[in-house]
């Protein structure tokens, strides 16, 4: 029973990371119906800047530059290539991102070479015990960082204009334009946002007990595009519920994978993507997004 | 649509050009050649397949190479040797094991079916998605049947004891060449290539091909014009399923081997990004956009010694695998910024200026039409 | 303020007469404007306007006039829709602003309220209106505008927490005009204002942009309401098919027999006594079922249908259509004799379309039925109601634009055809045979409509009055027994209006199929049908002759409502 406790405590911190890059795309997604395949580039080029620096800066000056440059990088991929581009269709926006994904990343890979970077945490390999149950110290500040960042992310939508304009153009842009909101203003913001908080899940996607810095770790971040859809394209709650659930997910059929044989090796890699086509069949708008209405 | 007498003569004269030429090729072209035409055709076939579901029904997917790993798996096992100790098979003819495994996809993609007829857009994209992934889990682990991580042997083509891939029956020799396993595979690709094309440009021009394009622009207009909504996109993902699983199966002779790990998201991924730069909906723009994506690769890392800038293999620097990434990576987003439409819109336009020039002033000029998109699919 | 000369005649492609005499303190000023869309639709051709400052515009037109062209014109935002200013300029302040960005057009105090509201449904009504202040100068200047918001529509300070989407129609459009307020305009652009609104609020709203006007923000008010807009206006232009066709003060605009007859509905009662009895004569000609087949239509229209479908008896019963909590249609009923001539009319937003849209399956029904032939249209999916033999025309058109006019007619087709993929795929002779069988079908439909010319044109090449043909075109060569059409007439100069009625008219006497007609255009209603079922609300209000209609009480005051309260 313990053991069950333990595996949903270290699924509810992993899938806390999965929100982080879920948001990420629902910002996106939001801002510019985009479906971002360079989301998992980004994230990485975020963690590769604090690899590299964090020993010469000091790790929180390292965190904030990883932070900045991954946000830019975002920005720059949307104000000199998705601008051009705003009215293409879906499929073509996403290949459109992947060529990006595949520059970037192919650079990343190359730089990275067969040297394994660390980010230098503070945070290192500890652990705590949770009721019993070890979980790595990383994970729980990382649960702690969403809840703050999604409390943020909140009280930003809320409160501020910038936020309020975001939620307008999100919902009907061509009445946020005619309302003085600026649309690309809007849209380039939404991507460093996600940007950020790309590298902030990076950090803690290559912290303990990842062995560190490699450039496998931009793939890791597609293993959040199950918590996306599953929450709903365009819902942020659905973004952090999404991210929680497949974190369960994949810990527990990572967990009973012994007692699961039958179900094959590796089950937790098709786990999540299994409940998310379940999730679609009953739910084709996932558990919190938009429903689509028939219009003529 | 119709075209002036000339252009449609200028047409005809380059499709029998291009077919003389594919038909002569094998007498001239050693065998890495031939194995990479081999492999694009194998893409070429599925891509065709993609760009029907997606630019003519509008359902975007990304489970694509679910389907190509059934054609490939399906024709494996169905001629495979049944008393392999490793990966057992049923040892059906060739020929049979091709439909078979074409079927098998076909009714894989009916399967999918009440889930591909309730999502739309994005959300269908990314559901197709977890189908690679389940797919490729299956393969990792259903051992008897896919050999696992090892992969498992493609049994050699054959058609009345006339062998696709090896020397059987011995010296045949045309012009002087020997025609071994490739020289014949060729053309077997040739003639499953040409069929493919056929049948799609058929299908594009007909009853169940305007039905489709009427769906992919309203589906509410076409439930009133009587098309029966629902098993239109069925049908379309069936057809396009049976595409991809051709695509496998050709794709299994041409490497004789296949293992899990070819099936993946890169495989979706690549097969969205030919038809894109191809031109979504374009037959024709599948087809180069397919050869493109295919041959970039291998011709770059073959003649990787010729070019400066790249370093040796074990220095740092650009590695030639670095420099053909790079060149995919920039051609898919200059191709893209420069013709959202892709080489098919270019080709229109171009076609359509040269057109005028050759008309002079006062033709009646075609205005760009927008290609046929999945735009509707992200409301 | 400008006005006090006579009405102006001005037909000719410029306009020049309004261009040159508008050049004093206008505030707005619109000059030979040219728009197009997709480089091919004109949509503007010449339209030159001007607003003086401190004053309230008032511009009229159909559906499909213009209108909403010019708005995106002013504010900026064509490109968002494909089109383009191809000539012509608009200054405001003396400043041209044609070609610049939305936000640049907003921060120069143009603001613009859409048409339908469009309020930010899930926001609440105070994050609304701050969402219409992002390009406030600075926070005091906001919230002085918000200030003014509430104390011109206290209703919005007392729900001010509350989701707009929850709020009344006439809230929402209070909510619209507050929201573009927020802004503090120097120039308000109100987009059809009264649009679905009763008369009772229409009247509210004419008040508060009065009072709005009175506070200094100059207004240019688009309505198809005449009646409303013209009172509020001190000045008004008439915009027709791209052009502005009369221009003048609008109080002497109101008295021209052509603004009331055409806008303001009155005027036309004596217009269809003549036609309506023949029209009538041949509903009751007509046997009540399948009589169709068997009758002796013409040449051309036989060739137009070789095998008829049946025509039978359409009866609406109690339809009543919610989506989420608004009630779009509440317990209609009405009963379509076959071979007849069916009119639905109403103001925007009575809930015609959605009852076509139920009749065609697009929409369900929440409660009532619609019986043809047997079955209840309310219970089959789309494909089987066409099944039935029934076709319709989309309002907006729904056709295929990158495909070409043969193959969106031949889509038409596709319940007459058996081609499946197998023999599509590999041209079996029979696909081949029964493909060109069919297509010599289309191209007979199409060329009685005048279509043979353009037959293997893209439908995104053809003008927008030729489109309208396809659309009606593509719902024949379905050969219906009823035939829905959804303002079929939307958009048309009065030429190619006249032309599509009597198209209709042909094919309704000689095919002897049924027809139900949307339309608001009284005057083309009244010429066309047997029996007019009236709309109002989503009620029914009134149902008979078209002579019995117009004398009707309830229908002069839905339809012309603020007419009559000029005469209490």
């Amino acid at each position: 029973m313990s053991n069950l406790f333990g595996l949903v405590l270290n699924g509810l911190s992993l899938g806390a990371i999965y929100a982080l890059i879920a948001l990420g795309f629902v910002m996106i997604f939001k801002a510019t119906h985009v479906l971002n395949f360079a989301h998992g580039s980004v994230l990485l080029l975020g963690a590769y800047v604090v690899g590299v620096t964090n020993d010469a800066l000091g790790f929180w000056p390292a965190l904030l530059l990883g932070i900045v440059v991954a946000a830019l990088a975002a920005v720059v991929i949307d104000v000199v290539i998705m601008r051009r581009v705003r009215a293409a269709d879906l499929g073509t926006l996403a290949i459109l991102t992947l060529g990006v994904d595949v520059l970037m990343v192919t650079e990343l890979t190359r730089r990275l070479g067969t040297a394994t970077l660390t980010t230098g945490a503070p945070w290192g390999t500890s652990t705590v015990d949770v009721l019993g149950s070890s979980i790595p110290l990383s994970r729980v500040i990382a649960a702690l960082v969403t809840a703050v960042v999604v409390g943020v992310l909140w009280a930003l939508f809320q409160f501020t204009n910038w936020g309020i304009a975001m939620r307008a153009a999100a919902a009907d842009g061509g009445t946020a334009e005619l309302m003085g909101i600026r649309l690309n203003r809007v849209a380039a913001s939404a991507w460093g946002v996600a940007g950020a908080l790309a590298a902030v899940a990076g950090i803690f996607l290559t912290s303990f007990p990842s062995p560190g810095i490699s450039p496998t770790v931009g793939l890791v971040a597609l293993a959040a595009i199950p918590a996306w859809v599953l929450g709903g394209f365009d819902s942020f709650p659905g973004a952090v519920v999404g991210g929680l659930i497949i974190g369960v997910v994949t810990t527990l059929s990572a967990g009973y994978q012994g007692d699961l044989t039958f179900l094959g090796r590796d089950l937790a890699q098709v786990t999540p993507y299994a409940v998310m086509l379940l999730v679609l069949l009953i739910r084709p708008s996932g558990l919190f997004g938009t429903k689509e209405v028939a219009r003529v | 649509m119709s075209r002036p007498p000339t252009t449609r003569r200028v047409r005809t004269l380059a499709i029998i050009a291009v077919v003389l030429v594919a038909l002569a090729l094998p007498l001239t072209l050693r065998a890495f050649w031939l194995q990479s035409g081999l492999f694009a055709m194998a893409a070429v076939i599925s891509a065709i397949g993609l760009t029907l579901l997606v630019g003519r029904s509008g359902q975007l997917s990304l489970g694509h190479a679910f389907f190509v790993a059934i054609g490939a798996y399906g024709y494996c096992y169905l001629a495979g040797d049944p008393s392999s100790p490793l990966a057992s098979g049923l040892g059906l003819p060739p020929v049979l094991a091709l439909l078979g495994a074409v079927l098998a996809a076909g009714l894989a993609g009916a399967l999918f079916s009440p889930i591909s007829g309730r999502l739309r857009g994005i959300y269908l994209g990314l559901a197709s998605l977890g189908l690679v992934f389940l797919g490729q889990h299956i393969l990792f682990n259903a051992v008897p049947l896919t050999g696992g991580y090892n992969g498992r042997n493609a049994e050699p083509f054959s058609l009345f004891g006339f062998s696709f891939s090896d020397g059987t029956p011995e010296g045949l020799t045309v012009l002087g060449v020997q025609f071994g396993g490739l020289e014949r595979l060729w053309y077997l690709g040739l003639l499953l290539v040409g069929v493919s094309w056929w049948c799609a440009r058929n299908l594009v021009r007909s009853r169940p091909g305007r039905a489709l394009a009427t769906i992919r622009d309203s589906e509410v207009a076409a439930g009133v014009m009587g098309v029966n909504v629902p098993r239109y996109k069925a049908a379309a993902f069936i057809v396009s399923s049976m595409y991809a699983a051709l695509g496998g199966v050709l794709m299994a002779l041409v490497f004789g081997r296949i293992v899990p790990e070819s099936f993946g998201l890169t495989m979706s991924v690549d097969f969205l990004v030919m038809i894109v730069i191809g031109g979504i909906g374009s037959v024709g723009g599948a087809v180069v956009g397919a050869a493109l994506v295919t041959l970039l690769p291998l011709v770059l890392n073959r003649y990787s010694d010729l070019l400066p800038l790249l370093a040796q293999p074990g220095s740092s620097g650009i590695s030639a695998a670095d420099l053909s990434r790079i060149i995919y990576g920039l051609a898919i987003v200059l191709i893209l910024l420069f013709a959202h439409d892709g080489l098919a819109g270019l080709g229109r336009r171009l076609g359509s200026s040269f057109r005028r020039n050759a008309d002079g002033p006062g033709s009646p000029d075609r205005p760009m039409s927008d290609s046929p998109t999945t735009k509707e699919l992200a409301r | 303020m400008r006005g006090g000369g006579p009405v102006a005649e001005a037909r000719g492609a410029t306009g020049s007469s309004a261009a040159t005499a508008g050049t004093r303190d206008a505030l707005l000023e619109v000059t030979d404007l040219h728009v197009s869309y997709a480089g091919s639709v004109q949509a503007l051709r010449g339209v030159s306007l001007w607003v003086p400052d401190g004053g309230i515009v008032a511009v009229l037109g159909n559906n499909g006039a213009g209108k909403s062209t010019l708005l995106r014109a002013i504010s900026g935002t064509l490109g968002r829709e494909g089109g383009a200013i191809d000539g012509g300029s608009i200054h405001v302040g003396g400043e041209p602003i044609g070609r610049r960005g939305a936000s640049d057009v907003v921060r120069r105090g143009v603001l613009q309220v859409p048409e339908g509201r469009r309020v930010f449904a899930a926001l609440t009504v105070e994050e609304n209106l701050r969402a219409g202040g992002t390009a406030a100068r600075d926070a005091a200047a906001r919230d002085r505008a918000r200030g003014e918001v509430y104390d011109l529509f206290p209703i919005l300070r007392e729900r001010r927490r509350q989701r707009a989407g929850l709020l009344s129609g006439g809230e929402q459009q209070m909510l619209a005009i507050g929201r573009a307020l927020m802004g503090s305009p120097r120039l308000l652009l109100l987009d059809e204002p009264s649009l679905g609104l009763a008369p009772l609020i229409v009247e509210q709203i004419g008040e508060v942009i009065t009072e709005i006007n009175r506070q200094g923000t100059s207004v240019v008010l688009v309505e198809q309401n005449a009646a409303m807009a013209l009172r509020v206006a001190d000045h008004a232009f008439v915009l027709e098919v791209g052009q502005i066709s009369l221009q003048g003060p609008a109080a002497e605009l109101a008295r021209t027999d052509e603004v009331r007859d055409r806008y303001l509905g009155v005027g036309a009662e004596a217009a269809p006594a003549t036609d309506v009895p023949a029209a009538g004569a041949t509903a009751t000609d007509v046997p009540p079922t399948g009589a169709t087949a068997t009758g002796a239509p013409s040449a051309d229209a036989g060739a137009a249908r070789p095998a008829g479908a049946a025509v039978h008896d359409l009866v609406v019963e109690g339809l009543t259509v919610r989506f989420g909590g608004i009630t779009a249609l509440t317990d209609v009923s009405f009963t379509v004799a076959p071979g007849s001539l069916h009119a639905l009319i109403g103001p925007n937003g009575a809930g015609k379309s959605t009852c076509l849209n139920v009749l065609s399956g697009v929409y369900a029904a929440t409660e009532g039925a619609a019986r043809y032939g047997g079955r209840d249209l309310t219970r089959l999916p789309r494909h089987q109601i066409a099944a039935l033999g029934i076709s319709r025309t989309f309002q907006n058109m729904a056709l295929s634009s990158t495909e070409t006019v043969l193959d969106n007619l031949l889509v038409a087709r596709h319940r007459h055809m058996r081609t499946g993929f197998f023999s599509a795929a590999l041209r079996l002779p029979g696909a081949r045979r029964e493909a060109a069988a069919q297509e010599a079908t289309v191209v007979r439909t199409a060329e009685l409509l005048g279509l043979g010319g353009v037959l293997h044109q893209l439908v995104s090449e053809l003008p927008y009055g030729d489109r309208k043909r396809v659309e009606l075109a593509r719902a024949l060569c379905a050969e219906p027994g009823l035939l829905l059409l959804d303002e079929p007439v939307a958009g048309m100069n009065f030429n190619e209006s006249v032309a599509m009625e009597e198209a209709i008219g042909t094919v309704q006497r000689e095919l002897g199929i049924s027809i139900v007609l949307v339309e608001h255009d009284m005057r083309f209603v009244m010429g066309l049908a047997d029996r007019v079922t009236v709309l109002d609300f989503g009620r029914r209000i009134a149902d008979g002759t078209p002579a019995e209609v117009q004398a009707d009480p309830d229908v002069l005051r839905a339809y012309l409502g603020t007419e009559q309260e000029e005469e209490r």
